[in-house]
């Protein structure tokens, strides 16, 4: 038989047996090995034979290197433990440190990694999520450029009749708020509802929204008939039965429409970008289909399921199609514009958007049926968190960098006694893997200690407990571990194993010791991010106070705004004589929209032959609205209530007027817009004649430049609008000598309360104040500068603690050193700069880094904003002296101590 | 007999016994497999053996090679007289509960 060559895998097996078992063993395991393979062959078949060689060798290896060598090892990993246990505690003060800030930064970045978790995982409930698109299309009524997540009814059915590739396409339409009215036991309750929304009967065949009662597929199939989930349910009916109960929704004209209850979902899920209570059929609405406007009728998302196995670059192509053949039809028909008019010669593209990237999207940013997340959030913050993680993580290896030359004594002994490199190696990894361990699971309670503020600030619902039986997150945790460990042992680990003992033992290695340069590398890295975190945090701030003193052209304090006044119907205008009466108000005004949430908008042009179409925001008021913001007039008047024909003359704001073509007030005193007239685009309605122009205002957030503006009468009803005839809101000026405080304040909004609910008990009672609604445009940015703040305040931290320890370790390096410069007569104060320096020259090195690095991104973030604070130089140097002085105190206790010792002391033991 | 030994420790050593100096590797094995109706990887029965011999139960020698092993030669194992009292320690361990099981007893 030896003369029949063996197959490369036994030869190969042959040849790990031979280097892995110990030599008197090897000749008998191959020879029974050979014998067994002999024996299978002609038993079983070569292939078996072959695969039971290679597994009866792995087992001998194992078994014989593990049963060689195995108790040896246990034994020697217990003996680690107990070695890294009492240096551990021999040097307390560098194990705090080093345990302190590893586990602040491994927490922190845990809790950013949820967090960044949950926002990255919406809709991942869907049973055809991967096939599941959202359609946008460009945000027509102004930037061409940017992708808008609404559509016309039109969409749908345009692509349903000419592409076969969607196996579904659903549609759900956004209405507004309602105010319903529910009948139990002859008794009428009200309800105002924000997350009600229309959709089309196979909604449920692309979304898998669990149904707890009720048919999905015929559910939303008639007219007047309505899905709601269960807690909306129990807040209507009870623990009764909800099924075939009718609810009742107000319309504008006053009437209410009933509709039956077909189905109970279970509650949508918080990971959900469509949050719904209630969703009504769409046959409920037959206007929708109305075909003049169905391109441009943007209340509308389209959803589509598309085949299976379709390609989506394809059908992307396939679908640009669609627009310019269909839409052509709404555009003559509502602006009388040629498709190519209308778009100005830009593509009307239509997207699909996976729908699990629809939450967290950069663009578009807009979702009007739920949550959207940002993006930018996110990506700060995952950036935040690798920081922390990566300063405590070089924090821990320079420690332990530094901390192990202290035991180049102790390799040497052990070398000396016989120790193997290897041990050495294994000894110093173990060590710190144990640290990196204990640190971890220190930093996970911390997390679950901490999880509810960050939840609070954070605005969340984020569980630790959850993922602790997800093994994925074990493994990400041990690898975590592993890399960290090793990489912060391994150092110290193969440069002092590889010592010469009797070199060590001379105490060469303290004169020698290299790796000060490498330090002072991690050093710097950490306070340059530090400090970078110091300056943009402050510029955060900055920017903050900047927008919120922004002067925005109208006064928005002590302003009382209550809403849905248009519930009231014709009581509003009782509410507000009833109020006007009030000493405690100055001023009672109805409007259409508050500031700085005016959004509605249209198209139109000056009067005139070859006038530019512009887009313009529009806001009906009355004639007390302009007067009750404190706005000035440039030119002309204020709408009359004396004047019967003023509810039809409109006001527009400086920059209205600049983009008409009706130039700056500077060309007014001859020609100036008053009299002149607006139209809109479609040139079929009413001229709006000028009356008047104000100083621009901000009726949006100050992020925004402010754009142009036309003010119409509440009670122009020639001109169709949403608001027209019963605005929402009544503002009122509050007189400040009346409001000295919270309780008397508290009280004249329950007095409003009153009056309202004396008109009409079923409108539901809201109100804010305008400086708050404006503060609120800045919420978004707040809550970042909370979280920034806190975890700037953490790298600073973790920084100083790695700069305490790194100090401390150089003391106690230089104490001999200090201590001969003493005999020579060094002064304390020679001594404490002669230290310090060391470190503060590293400090300074990374302010000069930083700036720039800071410069950069402020002046990134600065650029979302249209009012935005100077980049000032003395933001630098405060953050850079800030720095350095946390720095000094963190060295100046050990130079203190160092420069204070007697030199006998340190002197007298060589 | 103070120490215990397992229940494979003592397969095996019953095994040798059998085999009567005849005992290595393979032969071992496919003694106590054809007993116990079992599969046992190899490895198990040389570290089972190894051991058996570091605590002196068993001793052995190198000895007769074939052809069929690549003239490689076996090692032979033998009982020691400790390992023999070491069974029959065992043995009598097992027939003393044996005989204290009261369903087994007469009469019942």
């Amino acid at each position: 038989m030896s003369n029949v060559r063996k197959s490369l895998a036994r030869r190969m097996a042959v040849t790990l047996i031979e280097r892995r078992v110990g030599r008197a063993y090897v000749e008998e395991f191959l020879g029974d090995l050979d014998e067994m393979y002999e024996d299978r062959r002609s038993a079983k078949g070569k292939f078996v034979a072959e695969a039971m060689y290679w597994v009866d060798a792995v087992h001998l290896i194992v078994g014989f290197s593990s049963t060689a060598k195995k108790q040896h090892h246990t034994m020697f990993m217990g003996n680690m433990i107990k070695i890294a246990w009492r240096s551990a505690v021999r040097q307390k003060q560098f194990t705090i440190l080093n345990l302190l800030g590893l586990t602040l930064g491994i927490a922190t970045s845990l809790a950013i990694g949820l967090y960044v978790y949950d926002e990255s995982t919406y809709d991942t409930f869907h049973a055809n999520g991967d096939r599941i698109y959202r359609i946008n299309q460009p945000m027509i009524w102004n930037n061409w450029n940017e992708q808008f997540s609404c559509t016309g009814p039109g969409v749908a059915e345009a692509i349903k009749a000419d592409i076969p590739d969607f196996e579904e396409l659903t549609r759900i339409m956004f209405i507004g708020e309602q105010l319903m009215r529910v009948n139990n036991n002859e008794e009428a309750t009200h309800f105002t509802e924000s997350k009600y929304f229309v959709a089309e009967d196979n909604f449920f065949k692309v979304f898998s929204f669990p149904f707890v009662k009720g048919d999905p597929a015929t559910a939303l199939k008639e007219a007047n008939s309505m899905v709601i989930t269960a807690s909306t349910a129990k807040r209507y009916f009870g623990d009764a039965d909800p099924m075939g109960k009718l609810i009742e929704t107000k319309s504008a004209a006053g009437t209410y429409t009933p509709f039956t209850v077909t189905g109970v979902l279970a509650d949508v899920p918080a990971k959900s970008h469509l949050q719904f209570d209630m969703l009504g059929s769409l046959p409920s609405v037959p206007e929708f289909k109305e075909s003049r406007s169905t391109w441009i009728f943007t209340v509308f998302a389209t959803y589509g399921m598309v085949n299976e196995g379709t390609d989506i670059t394809a059908l992307t192509k396939k679908l640009q199609a669609v627009p310019p053949k269909w839409a052509a039809q709404t555009t003559k028909g509502v602006f009388n514009q040629t498709f190519e008019q209308f778009t100005k010669g830009q593509p009307w593209t239509l997207y699909l958007q996976p729908l699990q990237d629809i939450y967290l999207a950069k663009s578009p940013d807009f979702n009007r049926f739920g949550p959207s997340g940002n993006p930018s959030f996110v990506m700060i913050f995952g950036a935040i968190g690798a920081l922390v993680l990566a300063l405590s993580s070089i924090n821990f290896m320079n420690l332990s960098t530094a901390r192990s030359s202290n035991r180049a004594k102790e390799v040497g002994v052990r070398k000396v006694l016989g120790s193997g490199k290897n041990t050495l190696v294994r000894q110093f990894i173990v060590e710190s893997v144990l640290f990196v361990s204990v640190s971890t699971v220190a930093a996970l309670l911390l997390v679950q200690v901490s999880l509810n503020t960050f939840n609070t600030v954070a605005e969340k619902q984020i569980l630790l407990l959850p993922h602790l039986t997800n093994p994925y997150f074990f493994g990400i945790l041990a690898v975590f571990i592993l890399i960290v460990g090793l990489s912060a042992g391994s150092y110290p680990a193969f440069y002092l194993s590889a010592f010469k003992p009797a070199e060590t033992l001379k105490g060469k290695l303290r004169a020698g010791f290299k790796g000060t340069g490498i330090r002072n590398g991690l050093v710097v890295l950490q306070f340059t991010v530090s400090i970078a975190l110091i300056i943009c945090t402050f510029f955060v701030q900055k920017q903050l106070s900047f927008a919120s003193s922004v002067d925005v052209g109208i006064s928005k304090d002590h302003v009382l705004q209550v809403h849905n006044i248009h519930q009231l119907g014709k009581g509003a205008d009782v509410l507000k004589a009833k109020l006007q009466n009030n000493s405690v108000f100055s001023i009672v005004a109805k409007s259409g929209a508050l500031p700085p949430n005016v959004w509605a908008g249209d198209r139109y042009r000056a009067d005139g032959p070859d006038q530019a179409v512009v887009d313009l925001n529009y806001m009906r008021c009355d004639e007390h609205y302009l007067p009750l913001l404190q706005t000035e007039f440039i030119i002309g008047r204020n709408f009359d209530a004396g004047n019967a024909a003023d509810k039809y003359h409109v006001i527009i704001n400086e920059e209205a007027a600049k983009v008409l073509g009706y130039g700056s007030k500077e060309t007014w005193k001859d020609d100036s817009p008053i009299g002149k007239h607006v139209v809109q685009s479609f040139g079929s309605e009413e001229k709006l004649k000028i009356i008047g122009v104000v100083k621009n205002f901000n009726f949006n957030s100050v992020k925004q430049r402010i754009g142009p503006l036309l003010i119409m009468h509440n009670e122009n009803d020639k001109h169709w609008s949403y608001t027209a005839g019963f605005p929402s809101y009544l503002s009122m000026r509050l007189n400040s000598a009346s409001i000295q405080n919270g309780e008397e304040l508290q009280r004249i909004i329950d007095g409003v309360k009153g009056e309202v609910t004396k008109i009409d008990p079923a409108v539901t009672f809201q109100y804010s104040f305008m400086d708050e609604e404006f503060d609120n445009t800045f919420r978004d940015e707040r809550k970042m500068s909370v979280i920034l703040n806190l975890f700037t305040i953490l790298a600073i931290v973790i920084a100083c603690l790695g700069l305490f320890g790194l100090a401390a370790f150089s003391a106690d390096q230089r104490k001999k050193e200090l201590g001969i410069r003493k005999l020579h007569g060094a002064s304390i104060s020679q001594l404490v700069l002669l230290f310090s320096s060391e470190f503060t020259k590293l400090v300074a090195l990374s302010i000069v880094l930083a700036s720039p690095i800071a410069y950069l991104m402020t002046d990134y973030w600065l650029s979302n904003f249209a009012y935005r604070t100077p980049i000032d130089i003395w933001v630098f140097i405060a953050a850079g002296t800030t720095a350095m002085s946390i720095a000094i105190i963190t060295v100046g206790f050990q130079s203190f101590s160092a420069a204070n010792t007697n030199p006998v002391e340190v002197l007298r033991s060589e | 007999m103070s120490r215990v030994i397992g229940e494979l420790e003592e397969l095996i050593l019953l095994a040798v016994c059998i085999l009567d100096g005849d005992g290595y590797g393979i032969s071992v094995k496919n003694e106590v497999e054809r007993h116990t109706g079992r599969t046992i990887l190899l490895g198990a029965i040389h570290i089972t053996l190894y051991r058996l011999q570091d605590k002196g139960l068993l001793e052995s020698q190198l000895g007769g090679s074939t052809e069929k092993r690549g003239d490689r030669r076996k090692r032979l194992f033998r009982i020691t007289p400790k390992g023999m009292e070491q069974l029959r320690a065992s043995q009598e361990v097992r027939q003393k509960m044996w005989s204290l099981i009261p369903q087994l007893k007469p009469g019942l």
